[in-house]
């Protein structure tokens, strides 16, 4: 635990030394970053861990960040209070949805899941207080003046996902190689046998659902935040797709491969920018070309490499020597 | 009364077109265990080739056709190239139970992305193939059109059809027999893997009628057709996710309801009532309206 502890400050120290390194647009890159790091631990959480397919965590962050931006500007909160409304909104929003899709199986929970992640979005368009298309403002303020001048607003954003992504993370660990881990991966293995062992199978799909609902609640708020705004365009349906993309590639049950995926999610609209350059600058391409690459990885990688690509790698570095 | 009666035709007409997008999803759960979520992409592409047939043309019927054949190339294309494939490798790991249908949706991705990347994002329109303008009953106007009308013969045709085909005639046989026992089927001499792929086809064909119907007078660009999947899907679970009659009731059902609440509550709830529906008929009846007390399969 103590070695954990020590792990987590030296990552979040070499990070700041990093942001203090590069320039801007890399350091938004790396907000993003740890935006995503935290959305795919939710799936990683739920669909690796407790085996439920969510492909709807797109509409769990909208619910977050919708969250934050409502307590930040109408009761003019701190900050990390609406940080927290963010994980309290997504936790009860998920435990109630929990509710119904502990009783459900693979593909009525993905149906049900994706039902959300269309439709989550458009109610927003149709409510006043929800800000409609252009959505609501979610501004967290200029850096503390302490920092200096040379603070910039994008380095602030990254400071703080960034320290929100490593407490999610090891919170996130530490929940799942508890009790409560174990027995998720009991239910996933055999749902029987957890219960003949006296797991109380569907109250923990249930509690997964919440743990995941919530981390993907944070994450919504702190997308919000780094963008500045909450609005349905952020948290489209290829928002969940490319979450899930992620996970696949992450390799859906590892937790360490959250940054991996994290780092592909990033660096794909980067990708896509620079080849979109090369094959002439439509807007076609600007709009759709990070959609192709997306799908076909996620294909690839669920044909070839289901479980990520670190177990094909483990795979081929444990059958050599056997020759 | 008279807002009762035509709010109720025009759910008709409205959950006809549910009925084969449900359809459609019962076909390939039935034959392949899995949820096709690529559906709406599948009818998406189908779509746009029938429109270009249709505006090209002018003949809005040709393009019908055409887009049938579309879907029915594309469905057999996928579950070919596509699911075989996928089922030859995914098959152990955390991720098995969870591969088909992340499969599914990346191909609805990558449908939407190539359709994007040919014609555009923007919104397009053809000329519906019937007047738009509502009956005159009495000394006013109902929103029910020629169009509605032969929407709904559309489609009970090709229900009809389609229970023709499945009832009637040695391949309908063989559909079923592969779908409700692979194995049996295979040893009485059905070539299973050529008849799911039929399967395929038949529900790209349905998906492909689908969206050129619900397109005939509203835009179609690369996200038109992901509301009717999604209320395909329910319609479906509303059946049981089994019965294709039960799925034409429940996208029936839902369609009149949808209406009902677009025309005394307003739009803002039509998405809510959809999702409402979905969780009430999981919660209370996971087995669908059919379901004659047998253990949900999957």
């Amino acid at each position: 635990m103590r070695k954990k502890i020590a792990l987590f400050i030296l990552l979040g120290w070499v990070l700041l030394i990093i942001g203090d390194r590069v320039d801007e647009l890399r350091v938004y890159q790396g907000a993003q970053m740890a935006m995503y790091t935290i959305a795919l631990a939710s799936i990683v959480l739920l669909t690796g861990y407790s085996g439920q397919v969510s492909l709807g965590n797109g509409a769990m962050m909208a619910v977050g960040g919708y969250g934050a931006a409502l307590t930040l500007n109408n009761l003019g909160s701190p900050i990390w209070f609406a940080f927290l409304m963010a994980v309290v909104c997504a936790a009860l929003f998920g435990a109630l949805l929990g509710t119904a899709a502990a009783r459900l199986s693979g593909p009525y929970l993905a149906g049900t899941t994706l039902a959300l992640a269309v439709g989550l979005p458009a109610i927003a368009n149709q409510f006043k207080f929800l800000g409609g298309e252009p959505g609501l403002l979610f501004d967290v303020g200029f850096p503390p003046e302490r920092f200096g001048e040379e603070f910039t607003q994008y380095k602030w954003f990254f400071w703080i996902s960034t320290f929100i992504a490593l407490i999610a993370l090891f919170m996130t660990s530490n929940i799942l190689s508890s009790r409560f881990g174990r027995t998720w991966r009991g239910i996933r293995g055999h749902s029987l046998a957890a219960e003949l062992c006296g797991v109380h199978s569907s109250r923990m799909k249930i509690l997964a659902f919440t743990v995941s609902s919530a981390l993907a609640g944070l994450a919504g708020a702190v997308l919000a935040m780094n963008i500045s705004l909450v609005a349905p365009g952020a948290y489209a349906l290829s928002l969940s797709f490319a979450l899930v993309t992620g996970a696949v590639l992450a390799g859906i049950s590892s937790l360490p491969g959250v940054v991996f995926g994290a780092f592909i999610l990033v660096a794909i609209p980067e990708i896509a920018d620079a080849l979109a350059g090369r094959l002439g600058d439509a807007d076609k391409l600007n709009h759709y070309l990070p959609g192709l690459i997306v799908s076909i990885l996620l294909i690839l990688s669920v044909i070839y490499a289901p479980n990520g690509p670190g177990e094909n790698l483990r795979k081929h570095l444990r059958k050599k020597p056997a020759r | 009364m008279q807002k009762v009666i035509e709010t109720l035709l025009i759910g008709l007409s409205t959950g006809s077109i549910y009925a084969l997008m449900s359809i459609a999803l019962v076909l390939v759960w039935r034959s392949t265990r899995v949820v096709n979520f690529a559906q709406a992409g599948q009818a998406m592409l189908s779509t746009y080739i029938g429109f270009e047939i249709a505006s090209r043309s002018e003949i809005f019927w040709l393009g019908l056709v055409f887009a049938i054949a579309a879907g029915a190339l594309v469905g057999a294309g996928v579950d070919y190239f596509f699911m075989r494939v996928l089922f030859k490798h995914a098959t152990s790991g955390p991720a098995a139970v969870v591969a088909p249908v992340i499969a599914t949706l990346g191909l609805l991705g990558l449908i939407r992305s190539i359709v994007g990347l040919t014609w555009g994002g923007e919104f397009r329109s053809i000329k519906a193939p019937a007047s738009t303008d509502g009956f005159t009953v009495g000394d006013g106007t109902i929103p029910f059109s020629t169009l509605d009308v032969l929407i709904i013969a559309t489609v009970s045709i090709i229900l009809i059809a389609l229970a023709l085909l499945f009832q009637r005639t040695n391949l309908g046989l063989a559909l079923r027999a592969s779908a409700y026992a692979p194995e049996i089927a295979q040893l009485a001499g059905i070539r299973t893997a050529r008849t799911r792929t039929i399967g395929w086809s038949i529900a790209g064909g349905v998906g492909g009628v689908a969206g050129m119907l619900v397109t005939s007078n509203n835009f179609l660009s690369p996200y038109s057709l992901d509301l009717l999947l999604v209320f395909g899907f329910i319609a479906a679970v509303i059946g049981g996710l089994e019965s294709m009659a039960g799925s034409v009731i429940g996208a029936l059902v839902l369609g009149i309801g949808l209406t009902f609440i677009l025309n005394y509550v307003g739009t803002s709830l039509v998405f809510i009532g959809g999702f409402s529906v979905l969780i009430l008929v999981l919660l209370i009846k996971p087995d669908g309206i059919m379901a004659k007390g047998k253990a949900r399969r999957a």
